[in-house]
C-alpha cells in the first residue's frame, strides 16, 4: 500500500479536454471515491494512475516515486473495469488466478487456490468457480472481475464503477464488504461512482470532478456541509438540495444570487407561504413538494404528517448556502 | 348494428387467410412454399449422387450410349484404391493441401497481426493485400506462367537476386521437383489474403478492454499473446482452415493452367485425374467410383473437423 499523488495533470482526447490540472492527494489507507456526471473525466483520472494512459501534462507518483513511463504491469496497480473484461475462455476460478500466475510473483499453487477461494466466498461465486466466464450473468461477471482486483495487495485497488450492474441488495452487501476489506486491509481505493450512496457510506475523502476540473476534494461529511459551489452542494443529498433565488427570504448577504436549501435547512411552520404541491409517503419520511412564488422545492417532514395537497406551508431557511452569480459559496 | 369505429374496422378487414383457402392445414400450406427448393435439390444434388453411386458399380461409359450396362460389383473400387498412379495424385494432392494451408494460415495470421496494429494507412495497404483474391483463378495461372519463366521472369529473377542462382538455371514449372512446389506459391500468393481477412475479423472482435485487464493483471506480451490472442482467434483459424481445405480439394482451373497437371504427373491433383478419367478417357463407371471415394474423404473429414470446430467455439 502506498501513497498516490496526483501532480497538476491535463489530458486531451482529440481536442477536447478530458483533465484540466487536477490534482488529487490520495494518502496511504484512504478511500478516495471520485463523484461527478458522466464525462466529467472520473475513469480517464483512473486510467492516469493506472498507467493505461498517459497524461499530456503532469505527474502521477505513488509511494514517492514518480510513474512517469511505467506500464500498468510495473507500477503495481490492480483494476476493475466497468464493462468486466474477463477472460471469455477462462473459467471463473482461472480468471480470479490469473493476476496470481503472474512470472514477477512467483506464487505457490497452493497459496493460489486458497487465495481465490478466499476470494470467492467473499464476493459469493463459490458455487460459480468452474464455471466459464461467459456462462455467468452480468452482476457475477462483475464480482468476478472485483475478485481479480482483490487476490492480488498492490499498492492501490482503481475501481470504475464496479457496483453499477448488480441489483440493488447485492449492491448493499459488497459496499459493506468493499469497505471491511478496506478498513482492515488498510489498503488504498481510488473508486469512481456516480451513486451518492457509495461515495457517502464508503469515501474517507471524495474528490467531485466537474468537466475535467477538480471543483473539491474534502471528506464525505465536509462535501455536505461546506460545499464550495452550487455544482458540489448538488452532489450530495437526497432528496436533492433545492437552489431558489436568494431575494426569496429576507436576509441574504451581499452579492448573493442564489439560495440553497436541503431539507433540513428548512424550518417549518414560521416564514413565508408556500403550498404543497403533492405528499410522497416513503415510509420512512414523507417527502413534501412545495410551491413557493412559482418555485418548486422538495423536502422532507415526519412520516405521519397530516399534510395534503394543497394545504399551506410557512417555512424559513435555517443556515443555508448562498450562492454567487458564477455558482460560487458565498459565506 | 352500431356504427363505432371498431365495427367499421372489423368489417373492413378481409376474412382471415386460412378461412379462405379451406381446406388446406398450416402444415400443407408449408409444405407448397418448401416444395420447389426439395424438387430442385433433388434434381440436381440427390439423383445425381445416388445415380452415381449406382453407376459406380457399373462398367457404364457415356460415350458409348448403346453398349450393354455391365453390374461389376466392387471391381471400380479395388481398381481405383490398387491403382499406383492414383495414389500419387492423392500424394500431390495432400502436398499441396497440407503446404497450402500451413503456410496461407501462419503468413494469413501475421499480416493480420501487423496490420491490426493501428498505424496510418492500415486500410490501403489492406486493400492491396487482399488484391490478389480478386482476380480470376485462370488469370492468375496465366501470368504466374510467365513470372516462372526461366529466361525473363521476374519470379526467377528474384530468386537469382537473393541467391545468387542462374536465373535460367531452373524453372519452377517445368522441374519435377518444383512444380508440386510452384502451384503452393502461386495458390498461397492468391489465397494468404483471404485468411488474413478471417484472421482480422477474429483479432477485431477482441476488445481492448481485456488487453487492458491483462496488463493490469500484469501479463506479458508473450503471456497476452498465448493466453488471449491465441485462444480468441482460434475458432477463426480453424474456419480459415476449413474454407481453405474444401477449397483447395476441389482445386482444378489455377493447376491447369498453370502446369497442366505436369511435369509427368507430379501435379496432377485427384480433381485434374477424375476430369480426365471422366472426361477425356469416357471411363463413366470408373470415375464415378472415383468420384464416391473422393466425396466420402472430404464429407468424413469435413465434419470431423466441424465437431473439432464446434467444441473449440463452445470453449
Amino acid at each position: 500500500m502506498a501513497e498516490v499523488i496526483v501532480d497538476n495533470i491535463s489530458k486531451s482526447f482529440d481536442g477536447h479536454k478530458a483533465l484540466d490540472g487536477v490534482s488529487l492527494n490520495i494518502p496511504d489507507g484512504s478511500f478516495v471515491v471520485l463523484l461527478g456526471p458522466t464525462g466529467a473525466g472520473k475513469t480517464t483520472v483512473l486510467r492516469m494512475v493506472s498507467g493505461l494512459d498517459k497524461p499530456d501534462r503532469g505527474d502521477v507518483s505513488i509511494g514517492g516515486y514518480s510513474m512517469q513511463g511505467l506500464t500498468p504491469a510495473q507500477r503495481n496497480i490492480a483494476m476493475v473495469f466497468q464493462q468486466y473484461s474477463l477472460y471469455p475462455h477462462l473459467t471463473v476460478r482461472e480468471n480470479l488466478a490469473f493476476p496470481l500466475k503472474s512470472p514477477m510473483l512467483k506464487t505457490k499453487a497452493a497459496d493460489i487456490k486458497r487465495m481465490v477461494n478466499d476470494v470467492a466466498e467473499v464476493l459469493q461465486i463459490s458455487h460459480k468457480l468452474d464455471n466459464k466466464a461467459t456462462a455467468l450473468s452480468g452482476g457475477e461477471m462483475q464480482r468476478v472481475s472485483i475478485g481479480r482486483a482483490l487476490v492480488r495487495r498492490p499498492s492501490i485497488y482503481l475501481m470504475d464503477e464496479p457496483l453499477s450492474s448488480l441489483d440493488a441488495k447485492l449492491r448493499a452487501d459488497l459496499r459493506i464488504e468493499l469497505k471491511s476489506i478496506q478498513s482492515n486491509s488498510n489498503a488504498t481505493f481510488l473508486y469512481v461512482t456516480h451513486d451518492q450512496i457509495e461515495a457517502m457510506t464508503m469515501a474517507t475523502h471524495v474528490g467531485v470532478l466537474d468537466q475535467g476540473k477538480l471543483v473539491q476534494f474534502d471528506s464525505p461529511k465536509d462535501l455536505y456541509e461546506n460545499p464550495v459551489s452550487v455544482y458540489a452542494a448538488s452532489r450530495l443529498g437526497q432528496p436533492r438540495i433545492n437552489i431558489l433565488p436568494a431575494d426569496l427570504f429576507a436576509g441574504a448577504p451581499q452579492g448573493a444570487d442564489k439560495i440553497g436549501l436541503r431539507p433540513e435547512q428548512i424550518i417549518q411552520g414560521q416564514g413565508v407561504a408556500s403550498t404543497v404541491t403533492r405528499v410522497e409517503h416513503l415510509g420512512d419520511q414523507t417527502r413534501l413538494h412545495l410551491s413557493l412564488a412559482s418555485h418548486d422545492l422538495v423536502t422532507v417532514t415526519d412520516p405521519y404528517t397530516r399534510l395534503k395537497a394543497g394545504d399551506a406551508l410557512k417555512i424559513t431557511p435555517h443556515q443555508p448556502f448562498y450562492f454567487g452569480i458564477d455558482g460560487s459559496r458565498i459565506q | 348494428m352500431s356504427n363505432s369505429t371498431i365495427d367499421r374496422a372489423a368489417q373492413a378487414t378481409p376474412p382471415a387467410m386460412a378461412q379462405r383457402v379451406k381446406g388446406f392445414s398450416d402444415r400443407t400450406i408449408a409444405w407448397i412454399f418448401v416444395a420447389p427448393t426439395i424438387l430442385i435439390l433433388l434434381a440436381i444434388n440427390i439423383f445425381p449422387l445416388i445415380w452415381t453411386i449406382y453407376l459406380s458399380f457399373t462398367n457404364f461409359r457415356v460415350n458409348r450410349p448403346n453398349n450393354e450396362v455391365e453390374w461389376v460389383g466392387l471391381k471400380n473400387y479395388q481398381r481405383i484404391l490398387g491403382d499406383s498412379d492414383v495414389w500419387m495424385t492423392m500424394q500431390a494432392t495432400a502436398h499441396f493441401l497440407i503446404w497450402t494451408i500451413v503456410l496461407q494460415v501462419l503468413i494469413g495470421f501475421v499480416l493480420a497481426y501487423l496490420i491490426n496494429k493501428k498505424f496510418r494507412g492500415n486500410d490501403l495497404w489492406t486493400t492491396i493485400i487482399v488484391f490478389p483474391m480478386m482476380l480470376s483463378p485462370a488469370v492468375v495461372g496465366n501470368f504466374w506462367t510467365f513470372l516462372y519463366q526461366p529466361q525473363i521472369g521476374l519470379f526467377n529473377y528474384v530468386v537469382s537476386f537473393f541467391t545468387g542462382v542462374d536465373p535460367a538455371s531452373f524453372s519452377m514449372i517445368g522441374e519435377v521437383d518444383l512444380a508440386p512446389w510452384a502451384i503452393v506459391i502461386v495458390d498461397t500468393w492468391m489465397w494468404t489474403p483471404f485468411v488474413m481477412l478471417i484472421c482480422l475479423a477474429g483479432l477485431r472482435s477482441i476488445p481492448d478492454s481485456i488487453y487492458e485487464a491483462a496488463e493490469c493483471d500484469r501479463a506479458t506480451k508473450w503471456r497476452q499473446f498465448w493466453t488471449i490472442t491465441i485462444p480468441m482467434i482460434l475458432p477463426f483459424l480453424m474456419l480459415a482452415v476449413l474454407f481453405r481445405g474444401i477449397e483447395n480439394f476441389k482445386m482444378f482451373d489455377l493447376v491447369v493452367q498453370l502446369t497442366g497437371g505436369g511435369p509427368g504427373n507430379t501435379t496432377t491433383l485427384t480433381s485434374i485425374d477424375l476430369k480426365r478419367e471422366a472426361f477425356e478417357k469416357w471411363r463413366t463407371g470408373y470415375s464415378s467410383a472415383y468420384a464416391v471415394i473422393l466425396f466420402v474423404t472430404v464429407f468424413g473429414l469435413a465434419s470431423i473437423y466441424v465437431k473439432a470446430l464446434n467444441r473449440v467455439k463452445q470453449r
